[in-house]
């Protein structure tokens, strides 16, 4: 009987143990470390995301927000004691206040360095790839990488050097990070091809991106200096760079200012290198929904679709238009302000398909459709929506009319929900389900008319070559004859080019390193008085200080931080 | 009821009930006929006082004095009834013969509830060294019970039960001496049946919810590493060991019960009537929207709720073969309406003998079914608080009303709804063998199964306008375990040693899949009926997710427990285990505790002493916390077409961007706690008198953070890695205390526990650890609650300093770093925590012939909640809009009626509370007296109230909730944003046995 036990207990053990028994190898089931890929879907697969993050780093929250609530272009308050609060941190933007905390900054950052690996992973795989555009590939890998290095230079005073994806990468200031990026864009420029543009990196883009590390080396170089050095010979290299562009031919100032925003801009001519959104991949809607009152509806067909009365362009911003074509309305003198597309018929009735709403700088009393959210439109007949005077209903205010006004600032009357004048440049994706997402417009991160304006630019600092830069201004400013095009102007001067480069290029994700580069950052505008030269970079977010805290010395927060 | 000042409370009239509590020593002497006398003595010969005498059958009733004697009057024939705790109670016949009788009590025999259960076996209480608490069905939380958590809030010192709201079956969160982890679930490691069960859920509410409560037959509770450390790597939170009821062999029993129960809202929100809203509006200065109507929105959505609960069981056995057998069904209406929880629950143990008892096979199965319907009620919630009292919600038929400028919650009632079903199904069989005397080898095989299905539905509407979608949520778990040990028993005097070696293997499979689909036509089926009649399906909305991973455990595991002579006693407990989850670098964490013990009541010189019973115990061990995300320990190279990976190089179809998507942690580990614990049990008056005080101190380190990098250019942002110096101590002193008095006609009991506990974060490399997502309310985007900072503890709110209303009618706050702008990061002050420095309780109870009175009442104290619910709606900004608030909003009188609401000390509230937990009065009917003694053997009717009233100051629905806002997998505490309310039940149940 015992043996019997016994015998029995050795094939329970014995049994249950060959059962269990296990090394512990963790097996993945809902992940594939991707294997067996062709030559071509590996080079796809790698200098696509290299692209990837793009869209998200120029959000309204990220790059927007750094570049444009940081100057006198874009205030963003506590809009009505209930929204854009958060926190405060819109308000520190604006008063030059932000802190290494700031959950933007932090994203911005986070877009950019994870760009900055992807671009280096590209590039290990890309060397040994035998795909017929691997080559090409590589070098839109490099070109990217040293793009990216340019945007973390000029927000952050740093630039990242990684070739081995497990070194720990070379941290470069100043000069050193200048010469790093220009050597590299120099490195792949006759590698890169000219047709794939602009929704990738092209010869062209990357003239252009030598045109302005140049044209900034003066600000990058001395970041903290009391006036900026321009060299001859960078202003040089912006004009030769920019001529290699104009001379290219392949590029065209459009004659209506916004269709380079309009929903279809991908074959625009004036393109040179922008972000490709395609709604049914990676587009949104933020720049054309970020600014609207919640009481508008760009779409009869979507009435979850408005705005979010985000942030307006300040007072000041609006006096420089204002003051320069004074007595003429601004609307009237330059069809870069504004474009009235909803004209309303005297019954009030518009055919859905007919129904746009206008674009440029939002001024006074909004009318468009009635309804929306939870409401359906009011209709009047087959097709067709009833136009009236927009109340902020949304808001649970809806006795308040939706109209814009010139004052806005942070104290409680300039906060409400429809202070500020408001700013429609992007067209409103016509695909989106809420108003935020399915973009369809490519996002400028270059055009031609900079190109002309970066070139005025140079041949100023450079000699004072004011008869030339006069030339390039009004070049640009007499190619938008779709409507009547701006008077051209009859003098020149770095005030006048400033302010030109306002009217141009407004809420494009340029105005904090204008401002700069013109000495006018330290300067004084609505909410904003701080003369803090620390602040013309943002703070290292806390975050990535604490993570390289192991290393001392590694990774060293901007001095006023 | 009236608020009593806290702090007068806890210092004041706390004290005053428990020394009553405590004190009270009732007598009750009558009677006449003839004086009996006599003295009563235990088996050693020592005199036994406070021995309940009584006359059988009602008459004269009397306790013993301290030299065990007693008198008493009686009549000859009269049978006498000898009753104490820990004795076996003896009868004794009145004859005319005598007057005096010397009376001699047994000490009882262990019976079950003094033993144990310490993972992989059984100790007699009185021989345990570690800090174990054993709780049996008698003494379990009555009311409605959906979680068996419930049964165990307050009960048990040390361990903070917090539901995180009142939604019905909802999860509850339980901790044990404090939370040890910043990220970590912080839960502790549940055993039922001896299968350890994994603490991912399949669907809506709590894990435990698949067990009815009326078929546990107790709960231990395992609190310090000399307990724990059996579980090794998840022992670190304590061990919740569940077992279930068995089967006894004897007479078959047929056991019936019901219950129903009716819940109402035991609070609403005090908002303003339409009445006072006419009032309030006009003074903010603002011009009122006044439709007329007076409608109170809470109203619309609450309703009296009906539970019903219906339980049969079978039981009995004979020689060889006992079992226990039962089938439940619970269904609990939600006080918010709409909302439902039907369970349905079958159990079937058994346990068999064979081979002269040599061999012994138990079986055990339990299958739930458990069916969860809810209404979006945060929304429900939001819109009842805040919409404009003066707008009608129904027209003159009844129907709901769609006024522009205002969402009407019963459009949200109707339309939009979340179902989930869970089937699951617990299982396992073990036999265990005598190979010879003392060595018992056994073999454990347990299955865990469990599938959820949840669909998300909005019904499409044109008034107001809904597209309509359907998402469903399908989720599978499979937990399976095999175990092999040998226990040994050696016994001679005076060497008591037992030892235990095993192993164990445990594969849990987790996986989840969802879909969804768009735009629905009104009027039309029910989209969850037919998904396919939906017209909208696109990869942006619509893209199908999933996710899948096995996790597996391998461990060794013994123990040696030594007693020398009944008084010295030792237990050193080890494992090691290993996980699938740790890196390549550390595949086995090793986990040993040690304890000793003395048991001072059994040595010579106490032989005399008050102490019945009297033990020093001291521990200490490690133990682990492998909760950790899987998969973290390898790298990640992720192909796909999501528009942050993918973006279009030409017009072709857009490329699967290849990215890692996450760095490989070889390193990665559990995280490791090391406890001490030393503790004192003591029982007094004969053992009427118990108790138990323990002090603990717990210090973990290898705290699991997700961090960025060191160098900033990584394929990822963060990586999961453990933080070597930074610890997390928690420390603190249990007490308990128990009285009883038991007798024929009249018993009592009293008691209760205090836990006081402190918890401290150190060596943090992180300025701050950010949790507490405010985000979610218009305005309050990225703004976070808690920040846990060196020197202060987990669950602190981190926030700027809220110091009133300054003359130009804004907030004013502290500027901290006197930097002159005073809302800033850098001014943010550590303002408090949501754990409480204090948690108790006290019960008692009265049995007076067949009636029979029980109520339990909890609390907390020092503790924070931030009343985000407040902080979002009941502003004056909201109030001067025509949106509904309380009170709170115009308290000050200076406030501008657009002075924003940025998240600040002003919404931070305290979180103490008393809550009068449960009271029940039954009533035993005799059924020899009714006559139906041969149908049924007992018959009981009774009455709880449940959750009859909190003292408090928090003025939210309810201090007790936790709504969970971590950020980044690190846990927030302490929230309060449109929590489900609690209810307040009165239950009417019958018990009948056959």
């Amino acid at each position: 009987m015992k043996k019997k036990i016994f015998s029995l207990v050795l094939v329970f053990t014995g049994v249950s143990i060959i059962h269990s028994c296990t090394k512990l190898k963790e097996r993945v089931l809902d992940e594939s470390s991707v294997v067996g890929l062709t030559e071509q879907q590996i080079a796809e697969g790698t200098i696509a995301p290299v692209y990837a993050l793009l869209p998200t780093l120029f959000q309204h929250t990220n790059l927007f927000a750094l570049q444009e609530i940081s100057t006198d272009e874009a205030i963003l308050p506590y809009r009505g004691g209930t929204d854009w609060g958060d926190n405060g941190i819109y308000l520190s933007l604006h008063r030059h206040e932000t802190l290494s905390s700031d959950p933007n900054v932090t994203n911005t950052w986070n877009q950019i360095t994870l760009s900055i690996s992807r671009s280096v992973t590209a590039i290990t795989a890309l060397a040994t790839n035998n795909y017929v555009n691997a080559k090409l590939f590589l070098a839109e890998a490099r070109a990217m990488r040293a793009y990216y290095n340019m945007l973390a230079l000029d927000l952050f005073g740093i630039a990242f050097q990684k070739e081995d994806p497990f070194a720990t990468s070379t941290i470069l200031r100043g000069d050193d990070a200048i010469n790093y990026i220009k050597s590299e864009l120099l490195a792949v420029e006759p590698l890169l091809d000219n047709t794939t543009g602009p929704g990738r990196i092209t010869k062209a883009g990357v003239w252009g991106l030598l045109a302005k590390l140049h044209l900034n080396s003066a600000v990058w170089r001395d970041r903290y200096a009391a006036t900026f050095t321009f060299k001859a010979e960078d202003m040089d290299k912006v004009i030769e760079y920019c001529d290699k562009i104009i001379s290219s031919n392949q590029f065209q100032l459009a004659t209506e200012y916004f269709s380079i925003f309009d929903n279809n801009n991908h074959s625009n001519k004036e393109l040179i290198f922008a972000i490709d959104q395609r709604p049914d991949l990676n587009g949104h809607n933020r720049m054309a929904y970020f600014s609207l009152s919640g009481d508008q509806f760009p779409l009869p067909a979507v009435p979850n679709a408005n705005g979010t009365d985000g942030p307006a362009i300040t007072p000041d911003f609006y006096q420089s238009w204002a003051t320069a074509y004074a007595p003429v309305d601004p609307a009237t003198a330059d069809p870069r302000f504004f474009k009235k597309n909803l004209i309303i018929p005297v019954d009030s009735c518009v055919l859905g398909t007919e129904f746009k709403i206008d674009r440029g700088i939002m001024r006074g009393q909004q009318y468009g459709l009635i309804g929306g959210r939870n409401i359906p439109f009011t209709t009047c007949g087959t097709g067709k929506y009833k136009i009236g005077k927009l109340y902020n209903v949304t808001r649970g205010k809806p006795n308040l009319p939706v109209n814009f006004t010139e004052f806005i600032d942070f104290t409680v009357a300039g906060s409400d929900y429809s202070t500020g004048y408001r700013v429609e440049k992007y067209e409103f994706s016509s695909a989106t389900t809420d108003g935020r997402n399915r973009g369809e417009h490519d996002i400028i991160i270059l055009r031609f008319a900079d190109i002309y304006l970066m070139r005025a630019e140079a041949k100023l600092r450079k000699n004072n070559d004011a008869a030339g830069a006069l030339a390039d201004v009004n070049t640009v400013r007499a190619a938008r004859t779709a409507r009547t095009a701006p008077p051209p102007l009859l003098t020149m001067s770095l005030d006048l080019l400033f302010r030109e480069r306002g009217f141009e290029l407004y809420w494009e994700h340029q105005r904090r390193t204008d401002m700069i580069r013109f000495g006018k950052y330290e300067g004084t505008w609505t909410e904003k008085t701080n003369a803090d030269k620390n602040k013309r970079l943002f703070p290292i977010p806390q975050n990535a200080i604490n993570g390289a805290s192991n290393i001392p010395g590694y990774l060293v927060q901007n001095p006023g931080y | 009821m009236r608020k009593l000042n806290q702090r007068s409370f806890f210092f004041g009239v706390l004290p005053v009930l428990l020394t009553f509590f405590f004190s009270v020593v009732t007598i009750v002497v009558q009677g006449q006929q003839r004086q009996i006398s006599g003295t009563v003595k235990d088996a050693k010969g020592s005199p036994v006082a406070l021995v309940t005498v009584a006359v059988k059958g009602g008459g004269a009733s009397t306790i013993t004095a301290d030299d065990g004697s007693f008198t008493i009057s009686a009549k000859d024939g009269d049978v006498l009834l000898f009753s104490a705790v820990s004795f076996e109670s003896t009868e004794v016949r009145v004859t005319s013969a005598s007057s005096s009788y010397p009376v001699v009590l047994n000490a009882s025999s262990v019976t079950l509830t003094d033993v144990v259960v310490v993972g992989y076996g059984t100790q007699n209480k009185k021989d345990v060294t570690g800090a174990v608490k054993s709780l049996k069905a008698a003494s379990f939380n009555k009311g409605i019970i959906t979680t068996p958590q419930q049964l165990l809030q307050g009960k048990v010192s040390g361990v903070n039960v917090t539901s995180v709201s009142g939604e019905p079956g909802v999860a509850l969160g339980i901790t044990i001496r404090g939370p040890g982890g910043v990220r970590t679930s912080n839960t502790p490691l549940f055993v039922v049946d001896g299968i350890p069960l994994d603490n991912n859920a399949t669907g809506r509410g709590d894990p435990l919810n698949f067990l009815n409560p009326q078929d546990i037959e107790s709960m231990d509770v395992l609190k310090d590493a000399s307990a724990t450390a059996i579980y090794g790597s998840r022992g670190a939170n304590g061990v919740v060991i569940i077992t279930t009821k068995k089967g006894k062999a004897g007479a078959s029993q047929l056991s019936f019960s019901t219950n129903l129960g009716i819940s109402t809202v035991a609070r609403k929100l005090d908002v303003f009537t339409a009445e006072e809203f006419r009032r309030e509006v006009p003074k903010t200065g603002a011009t009122i929207d006044d439709k007329g109507a007076s409608t109170d929105w809470q109203d619309e959505i609450f309703r009296t709720a009906y539970t019903q609960n219906y339980n049969l069981t079978l039981s009995g056995g004979a020689d060889k073969l006992t079992y226990y057998a039962s089938f439940g069904m619970q269904k609990q209406q939600g006080i918010i309406k709409e909302n439902d929880l039907d369970r349905y629950s079958g159990r079937f143990n058994a346990s068999q003998k064979f081979w002269d008892d040599r061999l012994t096979i138990d079986v055990t199965l339990g299958v739930t079914t458990t069916k969860n319907d809810r209404p979006f009620y945060s929304t429900l919630l939001g819109q009842a608080i805040s919409n404009n009292p003066t707008y009608p919600a129904r027209d003159a038929a009844g129907n709901p009303v769609f006024v522009a400028g205002i969402n009407n919650p019963l459009f949200s009632l109707d339309g939009e709804r979340e179902m989930s079903t869970i089937n699951r199904l617990v299982g396992s069989i073990s036999s265990s063998l005598r190979i010879i005397k003392g060595l018992i080898y056994k073999l454990n095989f347990g299955i865990d199964n469990s599938n959820g299905t949840n669909d998300i539905q909005s019904k499409p509407n044109v008034t107001p306008f809904r597209e309509g979608r359907l998402e469903t949520f399908y989720n599978y778990n499979r937990n399976r375990l095999v175990e092999n040990y040998v226990t040994y028993t050696w016994v001679k005097n005076p060497h008591n040693v037992s030892a235990l070696a095993g192993h164990s293997y445990q594969r849990i499979f987790v996986q989840g899949r969802n879909n969804s689909i768009n735009r629905f036509t009104p009027g039309g089926v029910e989209p969850q009926y037919n998904p396919g009649t939906g017209q909208l399906l696109d990869l942006t909305t619509n893209r199908p997710g999933g996710y899948a991973f096995i996790n597996e455990l391998q461990s060794f595991f013994g123990r040696v427990t030594y007693q020398y002579n009944s008084k010295y006693l030792a237990t050193i407990n080890f494992r090691a285990d290993g996980s699938s989850k740790f890196g390549e670098n550390n595949k086995y964490g090793y986990f040993p505790s040690f304890s000793l013990g003395w048991k001072i009541s059994e040595e010579e010189f106490m032989r005399n002493s008050v102490f019945s019973n009297l033990k020093l115990r001291a521990g200490w061990g490690i133990t682990g916390n492998q909760e950790i995300p899987e998969k973290q320990t390898q790298a990640l190279f992720q192909s796909s077409t999501a528009g942050n990976v993918s973006y279009p190089l030409g017009n072709g179809p857009y490329p699967a961007g290849t990215i890692y998507a996450r760095l490989a942690n070889p390193d990665l580990q559990w995280e490791t706690s090391k406890q001490v614990d030393v503790g004192l049990d003591f029982g007094l008056l004969r053992g009427a008198l118990t108790g138990t005080i323990d002090y603990f101190r717990k210090v973990t380190n290898d705290i699991l953070l997700q961090v960025p990098p060191t160098d900033p250019i990584q394929p990822a942002p963060t990586a999961w890695t453990n933080v070597e110096d930074m610890t997390i101590t928690n420390h603190g002193v249990e007490l308990e205390l128990d009285y009883k008095r038991n007798g024929k006609n009249f018993g009592y009991n009293i008691g209760g526990n205090i836990t006081y506990m402190k918890n401290k974060v150190e060596n943090s490399p992180y300025t701050v650890i950010a949790s507490g997502n405010a985000s979610g309310p218009a305005g309050l985007t990225s703004a976070t609650l808690n920040g846990y900072i060196n020197g202060e503890p987990i669950g602190t709110f981190y926030l700027n300093q809220w110091l009133g209303i300054g003359s130009n009618g804004l907030s004013v706050y502290y500027d901290k770093d006197k930097n002159g702008s005073t809302y800033t990061d850098n001014d943010r002050i550590a303002a408090g925590t949501a754990l409480p420095k204090l948690i108790y309780s006290f019960y008692g109870g009265v049995t007076v012939k067949n009636f029979d009175f029980n109520m339990n009442m909890n609390g907390v104290s020092g503790n924070k909640i931030y009343d985000l619910t407040a902080n979002a709606a009941f502003t004056k900004v909201n109030l001067s809009r025509s949106n509904n608030t309380t009170a709170a909003a115009v308290a000050e009188p200076n406030e501008s009626i657009s002075n924003a609401a940025p998240v600040s000390t002003r919404y931070l509230k305290n979180g103490s509370y008393l809550r009068m937990n449960n009271m029940t009065l039954g009533y035993n009917f005799n059924p020899s007296k009714l006559g139906i003694s041969r149908y049924v053997s007992s018959l009981r009717v009774f009455v709880t109230g449940q959750n009859l009233f909190v003292i408090t100051d928090y003025d939210g629905y309810d201090p007790e909730v936790n709504i969970d806002r971590n950020i980044g997998n690190v846990f927030s505490y302490g929230i309060d944003y449109l929590s489900y309310p609690h209810a307040r039940s009165f239950i009417f149940g019958l018990n009948l046995s056959f």
